[in-house]
């Protein structure tokens, strides 16, 4: 009797069993579930705090005020509109500025300025983009030559070492180029034989400093994805190009660069996106012009102590990145 | 005019390989000159850390005996660093078994919401640290959970299961599934097929994957820095050392952790081709 529904049990169970490994969404199911949990819990979760503390209120005391009458979007307000303005006024003002502080020449279209929060958020944005043109144009020759020209004994051993500095420690490699910048470093010393320039400067806290730092930590990332495509590059159609009566260049803007052109976009967002959002660099090798929007945030949870203005300031921050990425996807490229 | 210009272009593209080797050459400097030039002067014999005076080993005799030097103490470091390990092992073997399940439930199956979960897969990778750390930061608050290095774990997990099921899947994209398909003719069950087959086969993805990931963890500052609480890592400790200016205490322990990390990590890609 005992042993009978014992066994009917275990029946039970292994037809279970069967339907469970049959059923196509077990495997999803066992898989996900442990990465769905962990990020919906430690991330997303997180984040949603933070998306509802962007539309509270700072109360007297540097509080959060969360209550429904609070919420509101004056903090992504207070971060676009200028103080004085209407909210339509506020934009114009902010976009008119952007336009000037672009086009290359003299331009006035407002008297007004945009908010210390835009000016800085554009700031970032600029020097992502300095950081992203110059890794670009240093690296994309470098990238050429490892992978088209270099001897193939060695090309391993030349990627690796463009690889190795990017697995050394971050904040290592930013106190190194600290030490170069001081003033009497090596670097000054050599430096000093140019006129006008003496070997007591210091070239730290400057706005130098900080896009020297982004580059030199963010260039491998420009390299490896445009060595990566390079490599795979056929080169019988340059030298198809070639016979049908390209020139050297020719062949390289009409036939080398367009292939190589999935390596350019990934390298591109790849040292855009960490240089805008950049923290760390600009508060050791910046000085109080050179902050970004990083520090800003860093400062709202901190000393300024207005964590609503804070949270608003990192999604408008992500929003930026998003819309970079949208363009890379929209280019064509693929994530990963 | 043109011709002349010509000239001097086909000319430069004849000795394009030498000057692109020349400057390739130069990249190469600006990457390793600041590492040689913090690893030489942690042998400098000179207070003021910066001017070079002389060769020594007295900064290293003296932190490894446990001297403090300049503000620099070598137990704070220790401490420092034993908790940068903890933290780096723990959740990397959580981040590795559970982003390799991620990558594989993404490689393999079809789910409704498949885009805009693979989207939060990469979120982690994307977002800047020091978002991901306060928003962490608030969580732990309001769910009243206290601030220590298990919360370090937990949010270093968050972003180690992203760049493991990144590294992972892209190994998987080149699985032959005909493999497993005959293990399970033979007989082999789900297990036993990913034990003997397909393991063997992506092994070196998920050891990148985790590689990168006790990388990631062991390097982190800014999301480590909000949510550890009182407790340091080495590189918390680190960049209060770097606040308070170049010593040579700092020079030493700087040293010390790009020739370590870079000789292991060179020896990691020597085995297994060039990783990244």
């Amino acid at each position: 009797m005992g042993r009978d529904t014992k066994r009917s049990a275990s029946g039970i169970d292994a037809a279970l069993v069967r339907r469970l490994r049959r059923n196509q969404y077990t495997g999803a199911v066992v898989n996900l579930a442990p990465s769905a949990f962990w990020l919906g819990v430690f991330f997303l979760a997180p984040l949603a705090v933070m998306f509802l503390f962007s539309f509270g209120q700072r109360g007297a005391f540097g509080e959060v005020l969360l209550a429904p009458e609070n919420l509101g979007l004056q903090q992504y307000r207070e971060f676009f509109i200028p103080d004085d303005r209407s909210l339509i006024g506020g934009l114009w003002v902010t976009i008119a500025w952007a336009i000037e502080a672009i086009v290359p020449f003299e331009l006035s279209l407002t008297s007004g300025q945009a908010t210390p929060y835009v000016r800085l958020l554009f700031k970032s944005i600029g020097y992502g983009v300095v950081a992203t043109v110059v890794s670009l144009v240093v690296g994309y020759p470098m990238a050429y030559y490892l992978g088209h020209l270099a001897p193939e004994r060695y090309q391993n051993l030349l990627v690796v070492l463009v690889i190795l500095p990017f697995w050394a420690s971050f904040l290592v490699r930013i106190y190194a180029i600290q030490l170069l910048l001081s003033a009497n470093s090596v670097l000054m010393n050599a430096l000093a034989v140019l006129p006008g320039i003496g070997a007591d400067v210091s070239l730290m806290n400057s706005r130098f400093a900080v896009l020297l730092g982004l580059v030199y930590i963010w260039i491998p990332f420009m390299i490896l994805p445009v060595y990566a495509s390079i490599e795979e590059i056929d080169f019988t159609y340059r030298e198809a190009a070639m016979d049908l009566g390209a020139d050297r260049l020719e062949a390289f803007v009409h036939v080398v660069f367009p292939l190589s052109k999935p390596g350019v976009m990934a390298g591109s967002v790849l040292v855009f996106i960490p240089s805008a959002g950049a923290y760390v660099i600009p508060e050791l090798l910046g000085g109080t012009d050179s902050q970004m929007i990083g520090n800003l945030i860093a400062d709202q949870f901190g000393s300024a102590g207005n964590w609503p203005l804070g949270a608003a300031a990192s999604f408008v921050l992500m929003g930026v990145m998003l819309l970079s990425i949208a363009a890379y996807q929209r280019g064509g490229g693929e994530l990963a | 005019m043109s011709g002349v210009l010509g000239r001097i272009r086909s000319g430069l593209f004849k000795r394009g390989t030498g000057i692109l080797l020349g400057q390739t050459a130069l990249v190469y400097l600006f990457l390793y000159i600041p590492i040689v030039v913090l690893v030489t002067l942690s042998f400098n014999d000179s207070r003021y850390a910066i001017v070079w005076q002389g060769f020594t080993t007295e900064w290293y005799a003296a932190l490894l005996s446990g001297e403090t030097v300049a503000r620099v103490d070598p137990n704070a470091a220790w401490a420092a660093l034993s908790n940068s390990v903890e933290i780096a092992a723990a959740s990397v073997i959580i981040s590795t078994v559970f982003g390799t399940m991620l990558a594989f439930a993404l490689d393999r199956y079809e789910f409704p919401g498949k885009r805009l979960f693979t989207g939060v897969v990469f979120m982690p990778i994307i977002i800047p640290s020091i978002v991901m750390g306060i928003s962490l930061l608030l969580f732990f608050n309001i769910v009243g959970m206290q601030l220590s290095i298990r919360t370090a774990v937990i949010g270093h997990v968050a972003f180690g299961i992203s760049f493991v099921a990144v590294v992972v899947a892209a190994r998987l994209q080149n699985f032959d599934r005909t493999l497993e398909e005959a293990a399970m003719d033979l007989g082999a069950n789900e297990l036993e097929t990913f034990r003997y087959v397909t393991l063997p086969v992506i092994k070196p993805g998920v050891l990148a994957g985790a590689l990168l990931a006790f990388a990631m963890s062991f390097d982190d500052y800014v999301v480590t820095f909000f949510i550890i609480g009182q407790e340091n890592t080495l590189p918390i400790y680190f960049f209060g050392m770097v606040r308070q200016g170049i010593s040579p205490g700092v020079n030493v322990i700087a040293a010390l952790i790009v020739v370590s990390t870079m000789v292991l990590v060179g020896i990691a890609q020597w085995f297994q081709g060039p990783t990244w």
